[in-house]
């Protein structure tokens, strides 16, 4: 019982970072289809952002946020119209072009920092409280509770603003948004920027738990798409669950199977959930132009 | 004017094509860093050729073909190395797996859509990887395997380089000799019409999902022997070199888009841009700073997806046509 | 066994349909049909939009399955057979919105057809060069499918339907959005069509088509069969002109 719990915990705290780094991902991908591979390279780009005002102005990483998310949101900016837009309805070749974009930013930041990892310092490291053997640190608590809050702020805007209407308007149905007088470029460029300023965000917060490396991006990709996927594509709340699901079944697939194979099961729930249900497992994004080809 | 140029000038003309592909190895065949990107560029092109048989002409955007290469590279070398198998034999068997599992395993996403399929065999490609260091007995795990420097014919092992740069050509030149005969019958037809349409296919009489299996199967062989060769190349294999998305997996597909996809000769032409270019940036920025030949790549690949769509052979082929036009 | 053949074929029909049913989460789309057509005939199905004549369409052509019902081609059950085996079996169609293979030329297009048939290259594409000369496409025989007008696709649906070398041959609304001289070529053609034996199911908004050269007409109202019988005096059945040209005089 001791243990199970335990194991819980892990998988609880594995799956706010997972969570936490498929938020962006969620609003590009989940919700206007861009597949975006460097995905993982923002929330890198986020950390090492979080770095830099650390080393340079002394900066605690959870204040550096205030810089990090609007810098962020530039970069979404500058992504978005000179990779993305242009590619709006190609798919494969946003495989091409993001992952070109993965390529560069890996190694502008491995040509600037020479392999150097680093790290980011802040004092709420030194805070921890015990669950049973678990010793839960401050960072972990402040990923999960960031990761919750983020949701609700989101899912609030998505429900509230005018904005986060024309959003959700845009992701049931292109053409009738059109129709609405919703200027749907407007709103593509809008999310991806968006996305990409909470990829920056979720880099920030993670950044004092990891030592940063380049490549650390990888890391993050495949489970970010795993998420978003498994949550339903766009939904935010299934985003949150989806993230829980993921990390808790890698932290029971460690413990009970292999440390070995532990992602290698949830590839497979992934994989699995694409196929049969891509619509996600709280699919409410009814259309068939989701994942299925068109059925007529 | 025929829809379908005769035969024999066709394969005469793509004979020809291959046979300047030798001339830089006539030219080189004394500097071994040359040849060695040469044995390259060669097995990087038949891959590329192999991948675009599903993957252009079929339009099915699969980024888990480095898995296809991994088990043609493990098959050989394990036989070899447990069996004394010469991988000259060891080859076919990991050809035949992988005709096997590739539409066993693609059978089931190829009701995905292009995104969401490429999204799924690249969890499959991750999926290889994790098994890859977890299956220590066949793999030798995360370590890998070493195959010693034992020359001889039957071991497919060999002092003289040029031997290897031949043997890769003759790959190269089995893929490309593959998708003509595939492409100039009714089955290559038939791929064409599966991307363009499926329901139009489906309602011409084609059995769109057999066409889709067929094609993979053959695709996924082809990349398998490719892994066998690479293997016994450079004797050493381990997970992240089989299963690198930057250097295995995405880069056929990379090459056949500079090249330009779906056409017979851009995946060739796509390797003798790419993989060059790619090992000289390498030799010359590396040792400087590491990262920076990859930064060019990198950005060589945005700007192909944003302005080439269709490629080289695709600017050719506008290039050709507008000249034609404007003489006829 | 020649005695048995010939009263199979005597008694029953070419193509038949029988109750077929096609409900949506509940909505019945096609409720009950049946009709049979002759070797040899024309027959338009019509009725106001969303009368389920597109359903029933897909039904016939094998991209949907029947909820129950029967579809027979030559007394073979065909309902549950994909779109593929159908064509094998003389099922030849077209789409409302035409779907060329935009990559590849014209007489690509219809070879793809014609593989059915003539497996080979060069017989294929003999076969559908004779076929591009019969719809009027044989000048535009090597250009690019997305090259073509809007009439002209049509044409190539229909060429790549023909090079099946169908024995009925489907039309999903054929004619719309051609302007009247393309019609009366169109109809012209399909006249020609059926002169050499070719039995023609056509799905038709254009009520000037249906009386120029269908036989028989069928009509369909909330997706049930509500009339059939010879063209001239179905067009004039009250209920006929309530459901159909009373809805459309309205939309």
């Amino acid at each position: 019982m001791e243990t199970l719990l335990n194991v819980l915990v892990v998988g609880i705290l594995l799956g706010g970072i997972y969570g936490l780094v498929s938020i962006g991902l969620n609003l590009i991908f989940g919700v206007i289809r861009i597949v975006n591979f460097a995905q993982g390279e923002l929330v890198m780009l986020g950390m090492y952002g979080a770095f830099l005002a650390y080393s340079m102005l002394g900066l605690d990483p959870y204040v550096s946020t205030l810089i990090v998310m609007p810098a962020m949101f530039l970069f979404g900016v500058i992504v978005q119209r000179v990779a993305i837009q242009p590619l709006q309805a190609e798919s494969s070749m946003q495989i091409f072009a993001t992952f070109g974009l993965l390529t560069v930013l890996q190694n502008v930041v491995l040509v600037f920092t020479r392999g150097e990892g680093y790290s980011v310092a802040t004092k709420v490291a030194s805070f921890s409280i015990a669950i049973g053997e678990i010793r839960i640190t401050g960072t972990h608590l402040i990923i999960l509770i960031a990761v919750t809050a983020i949701s609700v702020l989101l899912h609030l805007f998505l429900q509230r603003t005018l904005m986060g209407k024309s959003i959700r308007a845009v992701t049931q149905d292109r053409q009738a948004a059109r129709l609405m007088g919703i200027n749907v470029e407007r709103t593509f460029m809008v999310t991806f920027d968006i996305g990409s300023a909470l990829a920056g965000l979720a880099g920030a917060l993670i950044a004092p738990i990891y030592t940063l490396s380049p490549g650390i991006g990888d890391n993050f990709i495949l489970a970010a798409f795993a998420v978003v996927v498994l949550g339903g594509l766009g939904s935010v709340a299934g985003a949150w669950a989806g993230g829980m699901i993921v990390g808790i079944v890698e932290a029971f697939a460690g413990y009970y199977i292999d440390p070995e194979l532990k992602q290698a099961i949830w590839f497979l729930i992934f994989l699995l959930v694409l196929v049969i249900r891509p619509t996600g497992l709280s699919g409410q994004v009814g259309a068939e132009e989701v994942g299925f080809r068109e059925q007529s | 004017m025929s829809a379908i140029p005769s035969t024999t000038r066709t394969w005469c003309l793509y004979a020809g094509g291959l046979l300047v592909t030798l001339l830089p190895l006539a030219v080189l065949s004394g500097d071994l860093f040359w040849v060695n990107i040469l044995i390259y560029t060669y097995l990087f092109a038949g891959l590329a050729v192999a991948w675009n048989i599903i993957g252009g002409f079929g339009g099915q955007f699969s980024l888990g073909h480095g898995v296809f290469f991994a088990v043609g590279a493990y098959m050989t070398a394990r036989l070899y190395l447990g069996w004394e198998i010469s991988p000259w034999l060891g080859m076919i068997p990991g050809a035949l797996l992988c005709a096997t599992i590739g539409p066993l395993v693609f059978w089931p996403t190829f009701r995905l859509k292009g995104s969401f399929f490429a999204i799924a065999t690249l969890a499959f490609n991750e999926v290889g990887l994790v098994m890859a260091n977890y299956l220590h007995t066949v793999t030798g795990g995360p370590r890998g395997l070493q195959i010693p420097f034992k020359a001889g014919l039957g071991n497919m092992i060999f002092a003289d380089q040029c031997i290897w740069a031949l043997i890769m050509f003759g790959f190269m030149a089995l893929c490309v000799a593959i998708t003509i005969v595939l492409m100039r019958s009714r089955l290559g037809y038939y791929l064409l019409a599966v991307r363009e349409d499926e329901e139009a296919a489906h309602a011409a009489g084609i059995d769109v999902t057999r066409v889709k299996l067929r094609d993979t199967a053959l695709s996924a062989a082809l990349a398998s022997i490719g892994g066998s060769l690479f293997a016994m190349y450079i004797r050493t294999i381990d997970p992240p070199t089989l299963f690198s998305l930057a250097d295995i997996g995405v880069k056929f597909a990379l090459i056949a888009l500079i090249g330009g996809i779906g056409t017979i000769i851009g995946p060739v032409l796509g390797a003798f841009l790419i993989i060059p270019a790619e090992s000289y940036l390498r030799a010359v920025m590396g040792g400087g700073l590491p990262g920076l030949h990859l930064v060019v790549m990198g950005g060589v690949m945005l700007l192909a997806a944003l302005f080439m769509r269709r490629g080289v052979a695709g600017a050719l082929d506008a290039l050709w046509r507008r000249r034609s036009r404007s003489a006829s | 066994m020649a005695a048995a053949l010939e009263k199979r074929l005597m008694t029953e029909p070419f193509f038949s349909v029988r109750n077929v049913v096609k409900r949506f989460a509940g909505l019945v789309a096609v409720d009950n049909v049946s009709f049979d057509v002759s070797r040899g005939e024309i027959v338009s199905i019509i009725g106001p939009n969303g009368a389920g004549k597109t359903t029933l369409f897909n039904l016939l052509t094998g991209q949907l399955a029947p909820n129950s019902g029967e579809v027979r081609l030559n007394g073979a059950l065909i309902n549950n057979l994909p779109p593929d085996q159908r064509a094998k079996l003389g099922l030849g169609r077209t789409f409302q919105i035409a779907k060329p293979l935009i990559a590849l030329t014209v007489i690509e297009n219809t070879m793809m057809g014609a593989f059915l048939r003539y497996p080979g290259l060069r017989a294929s594409e003999k076969r559908a060069l004779a076929i591009l000369e019969q719809v009027g496409l044989a000048d535009r025989a090597n250009v690019r499918a997305s090259e073509l007008t809007l009439s002209e696709r049509r044409r190539l649906e229909v060429s790549r339907a023909l090079a099946l070398e169908p024995q009925l041959l489907l039309l999903d609304k054929v004619m719309a959005g051609l302007n009247p001289s393309e019609v009366t070529e169109s109809i012209a053609l399909f006249r020609r069509l059926h002169d050499t034996g070719l039995t023609i199911l056509l799905i038709e908004h254009n009520l000037k088509v249906v009386r120029a050269f269908s036989e028989r007409v069928i009509v369909l109202d909330h997706g049930a069969k509500i009339a059939e019988g010879d063209a001239t005096t179905i067009l004039s059945t009250p209920a006929v002109v309530t459901a159909y040209v009373g809805t459309r005089k309205r939309a």
